[in-house]
């Protein structure tokens, strides 16, 4: 009888169940909806974390991507050159010659010369370089795009383009005039139209490290009116080379061209092999290098400089190396931050979930399979998931999108368009739901495997013991409160050690933009106050004998002159090159400064080469090494010369001799090329104006603007990285600390409501929570300082290119700050968390555990 | 028997409590529950009460009030001279300091202090403790100071939980249902160590029970239904719990 009953119940029990099971799954998404918005506080900052990292990640891409598109688009469009050649002067029938080379499709030659510029309302000179344009019809190679007026009229005189760069400097429209000094013979110019060149995209006076557009521009004119200004009619001076598609392969490259490699300035004590090889680093098509190989042979007779291919092309150089720091930070700083947001995703579920043991166990009863808990859960995380990629798509779109703005105060792109990357949307969400997935998985599967009436039941007191710092001895002198969070953070070493890392990783990506910032100040201090002391550089036209330096030492207000020789070389050791200039500079000078490693001052010998470490790094070249230089102006010189020093300098690459071994070197007389001056403040207005009305000058860099404009472009742009990605640090931090109290709040919340019950105040309960947040922050912090170093130290030194390096600063400031903001950031966490120890229900504790 | 049919000896005794017309409404409209529907009751120093009722009876919310757990919805309660129906948050959290003891079905111990410690927590914040070891004495563990929770029995982790409620003196000890989660053998040992913390301290208990067989240990049976207080029986003579079975 008995058996009957309990099958009939059991019967019964079945359908209830079964009926219970259908509505239930219809009524456990509601359940989703409810839990979020009970956890909504620790969702949002779950999301907002990974927000952070996603959208640091999309925008980085997104700039890569805008970037080479845009820039391969102008290049394609505007039919940018492949190779360039700089010679003194070949007539027009050599260009012909060179169009024959086997793998050369389009030859542009024409004239590059540089001019001295009038501006009505700029006190000090400015120069410029004018390009030539064909007398008719377009280039067939680096053309223009207008921006705004007309072009040249065919047959016009006096008309003139000018790069966007320079007149957006100036203020300059078409219809103004500016006066130029051609070949020292004062002319007026109608400004007719605003262009862009693809071989300007990044518009700099040759050499300088940083732009001054205001005081020098590009400028456009007929061939015809250039040629006779400089007695050059018939010839050419610059050449641009395109090649063809197919000889992209050394395969390509026909057999005859190869013995072509062999220098005809016949290279003293060089086999024809080793120029071969010398020629350029690796990643060069044969093709081009064979092509440039042919091109020096044929203009070696007519001063040729030496041809060069896209990758030693200053505004190439200039877009491909912020493209690479790009790339850098696009990997290294997301990557940190979608760890973090990673980790914290698994840890926050994984932590949540073991919270929802006993309404895992319910369901479990019900019988539902492990299968669809994990997949309701996981529906629970998605949901977080999904939030924080729309807000880090979004972010990532919107900080993308004003950032390119930024570019286009560098770079000269006929528009720039802001190119969303969906791959790094792709490989961020992917990140995400793994995170989410792995996190959902153990947590529930931990709550699965136990059977369901187990895990309804209140888990037993958890096992514990006296903490290590006890069991020194010291017990007696530790509060209870202490005792309970150390023995609590001891018994869940996993979970403390999870918080640490979470805090750690926190406190270590608020070093990085930091770290930046101090760097680039380091570099305006470093680069102005201890290198380049003087207050102002002076070039020449031309190489001009030395007693011009007495000539500036009278204009009104000179201090002090140094002169410096600088010329164009060839630098090579073993099989790599590059194309520099040495700078010839005074023995014990006081102004411009060669400084090694170790700050100390390098001294140049009466032999010998000093060059950026960088240089040395790129050429695999070490101090005592014989370096062969190759002169690309003036005689065609190629000797060794032993390298005796490595400049610790931070922006391009340079070569430094004494300047009177230089002038030996170049078998040449005491000539400078320039000079530095120290300039008295009160009379640098009168020294100007004087200085305008030297016809040989050809520019001037004040230092001061240059370091107004550094701070106005790159510095600026540089905050404002640095701010993006520090509101980003803070926002982790904050979510990291704010998730960590809310969930030990919920895992304690039995025991803080019995404290409450038997007569804590809200205060001493509160106390309990924080003791333990505050020991792990304060594990955490050192940990986070450490691990921001590592971060910063790895990130800065991948910005190490030939145009700028950053040196990694540390600052006590930068650590404080740090420290500042975990601290602001857990203080506030605690408010937020204990805020919420009001609402503690104190009933409940007097209850079984639900 | 009613409430006028209260013994002599009870009346000369002081009164700790006095509850009137107390009513506590949860929800609105129809949702209205009214867990507590005008309850009258005084509770005298030194006594031992029974509070036996049914699930959903109001007992426990009727301790919780009393405990200054809770606020009512209306009526007085006074505690001696302390209107509890009008403290705030701090002044009731001094009462359950100073004034109170709890006792729950689930010990609710904090996991990670010893025996001792889970005493001595409360002897760091009251006015006038006993040592913890005293405490833990008069609940008979001298010899489990130094265990943790997990390392002891149910029985074992309730008599340190009313060693935690005692220790501060209180004038009332309130427990709900602290043999609910225990076996009769377990929960007699418990119920002794109450019954001789009453009389040796004269500490006034409150005891929420199901369990009809409590009832014979009390010095007043209060029976609950429906929000209300169904009847009130005083004994004239009280079993010890030792005696008692169910």
């Amino acid at each position: 009888m008995a058996a009957l009953e309990f099958g009939v119940w059991n019967f019964l029990g079945f359908w209830v169940l079964g009926f219970g099971v259908c509505i239930l799954i219809s009524h456990l998404d509601r359940k989703l909806w409810r839990d979020l918005n009970r956890m909504k506080g620790q969702a949002i900052a779950v999301a907002l974390v990974m927000a952070c990292g996603l959208a640091m990640l999309t925008m980085s891409r997104s700039l890569i991507q805008s970037l080479e598109s845009t820039r391969a688009e102008y290049y394609e469009a505007n039919r940018f050159a492949d190779v360039f050649a700089h010679l003194k002067r070949a007539p027009n029938s050599i260009a012909d010659r060179v169009a024959q080379i086997p793998g050369v499709a389009g030859v542009q030659a024409g004239l590059a010369v540089s001019v001295t510029l009038d501006i009505p309302g700029l006190d000090e000179p400015a120069s410029g370089q004018v390009r030539s344009l064909p007398d008719r019809g377009e280039p067939d190679l680096n053309r223009l795009y207008l921006r705004a007026g007309s072009w040249l009229a065919p047959g016009s005189r006096g008309e003139v383009l000018v790069g966007e760069a320079f007149a957006k400097a100036n203020r300059l429209k078409p219809g103004d005039h500016i006066a130029m000094l051609l070949n020292g013979r004062r002319q007026d110019f109608r400004i007719v139209g605003i262009v862009l060149s693809p071989e300007f995209i990044f518009e700099s006076r040759p050499g300088a490290a940083l732009p001054d557009n205001r005081t020098y521009g590009i400028f456009w004119m007929p061939y015809e009116e250039v040629a006779k200004a400089f007695d050059l009619y018939g010839a050419f001076n610059y050449l641009a080379l395109r090649l063809a598609p197919s000889s992209g392969s050394g395969a390509a490259v026909p057999a005859a061209t190869r013995p072509l490699a062999v220098p005809a300035g016949g290279a003293a004590g060089e086999t024809p092999a080793r120029q071969v090889a010398a020629r350029r680093a690796a990643p060069l098509h044969t093709s081009e290098r064979a092509v440039i190989a042919e091109v020096d042979r044929l203009l070696a007779t007519y001063g040729g400089r030496g041809a060069y291919g896209r990758s030693d092309h200053p505004s190439h150089i200039r877009v491909s190396d912020e493209i690479r720091v790009l790339t850098t930070l696009s990997i290294g700083f997301p990557v940190v931050f979608l760890s973090v947001a990673a980790f914290m995703v698994n840890a926050v579920l994984s932590r949540l979930l073991n919270l929802q043991r006993e309404q895992i166990a319910i369901l479990k009863a019900f019988g539902f399979a492990n299968r669809d808990i994990v997949l309701h859960y996981l529906k629970f995380a998605f949901v977080i998931v999904a939030v924080g990629l729309v807000i880090g798509a979004l972010g990532g779109l919107l900080l993308g999108t004003r950032l390119v703005k930024m570019y286009e105060m560098w770079f000269r792109f006929p528009e720039l368009h802001f190119q969303f990357a969906r791959s790094a949307l792709v490989a961020a969400s992917f990140v995400g739901v793994l995170a989410a997935f792995v996190g959902v998985f153990n947590a529930v599967r931990r709550a699965a495997k136990l059977p369901p009436a187990e895990a309804m039941r209140p888990e037993p007191p958890a096992n514990y013991r006296p903490s290590l710092v006890e069991r020194t001895g010291i017990a007696k002198f530790l509060s209870h409160t202490f005792r309970i969070a150390m023995r609590n953070i001891e018994r869940r070493p996993m979970q403390a050690l999870f918080t640490v890392a979470g805090l750690a990783l926190a406190t270590g990506i608020l070093i990085v933009p930091n770290t930046f910032r101090d760097s680039v100040k380091h570099i305006l201090g470093f680069q102005w106050d201890v290198l380049e002391r003087e207050d102002l550089s002076v070039g020449l036209i031309e190489p001009t004998s030395a007693k011009v330096t007495h000539l500036f030492e009278q204009l009104p207000g000179v201090v002090a002159a140094e002169p410096f020789r600088v010329t164009p070389v060839r630098l090579r050791f073993g099989h790599r090159t590059r194309q520099l200039a040495i700078r010839g500079m005074t023995a014990q000078g006081i102004q411009t400064r060669i400084i090694d490693k170790s700050m100390r001052e390098i001294p140049l010998p009466v032999n010998g080469v000093v060059v950026s470490a960088k240089l040395a790094e790129v050429l695999d070249a070490r101090v005592g090494d014989l370096l062969t230089v190759e002169t690309l102006e003036g005689k065609h010189i190629v000797r060794s010369v032993p390298l005796v020093g490595l400049a610790d300098d931070l922006a391009g690459i340079t070569a430094y001799m004494e300047r009177f071994a230089l002038n030996r070197f170049l078998e040449e007389g005491d000539v400078v090329t320039g000079a530095n001056l120290t300039v008295d403040t009160a009379r640098r207005a009168e020294f100007l104006r004087e200085l305008k009305g030297i016809p040989r000058v050809s520019w001037v860099a004040i230092k001061e603007s240059l370091r107004e404009n550094f701070r106005k472009t790159t510095g600026a742009s540089i905050n404002l990285i640095q701010m993006i990605y520090l509101t980003f640090a803070t926002v982790v931090a904050f979510g990291v600390v704010y998730n960590n109290a809310r969930i030990s709040l919920a895992e304690r919340a039995r025991e803080l409501a019995t404290l409450r019950v038997i007569g804590f105040s809200q205060r001493e309960v509160g106390g309990v929570l924080v003791t333990e947040l505050v020991i792990l922050a304060l594990v955490a912090v050192p940990f986070g300082l450490l691990l921001g170093t590592g971060f910063a130290t790895g990130i800065i030194s991948m910005v190490n290119t030939e145009t700028v390096r950053l040196p990694l600063v540390l600052t006590a400031h930068n650590y404080a700050f740090a420290t500042l903001v975990v601290a602001v950031a857990s203080t506030l966490s605690a408010i937020l968390v204990l805020r919420n120890l009001k609402q503690l229900d104190l009933v409940s504790a007097l209850k079984a555990p639900e | 028997m009613t409430s006028e049919q209260q013994p002599q000896t009870t009346i000369a005794r002081e009164q700790v409590f006095r509850v009137r017309g107390l009513t506590k409404v949860y929800g609105m409209g129809t949702a209205e529950v009214r867990a507590l529907d005008g309850v009258d009751l005084d509770l005298f120093a030194g006594e031992l009460a029974v509070l036996l009722g049914p699930s959903g009876s109001g007992k426990t919310t009727l301790l919780n009030q009393i405990g200054g757990l809770d606020v009512p919805t209306d009526g007085e309660l006074w505690y001696r001279d302390m209107e509890l129906t009008h403290a705030d948050e701090a002044e009731l959290t001094q009462y359950r300091r100073d004034s109170v003891g709890f006792v729950f079905q689930f010990y609710n111990l904090i996991p990670s202090l010893t025996a001792r410690e889970n005493v001595a927590l409360i002897t760091e914040i009251a006015q006038d403790p006993m040592s913890a070891e005293e405490a833990l004495d008069m609940v008979n563990l001298s010899g489990r100071l130094d265990h943790f929770p997990a390392q002891l029995s149910g029985g074992e982790q309730q008599r340190v939980a009313i060693a935690r409620a005692i220790a501060k003196r209180p004038a009332v000890l309130l427990c709900d249902e602290p043999t609910g989660a225990l076996d009769i053998k377990t929960g007699i040992v418990v119920l002794e160590a109450l019954q001789r913390v009453n009389e040796d301290l004269g500490t006034l208990t409150v005891v929420i029970t199901h369990n009809a067989a409590m009832a014979d240990m009390a010095d007043r049976v209060i029976r609950f239904a429906d929000g209300r207080v169904q009847s009130i029986r005083a004994n004239t003579t009280k079993v010890l719990a030792s005696s008692l079975n169910w």
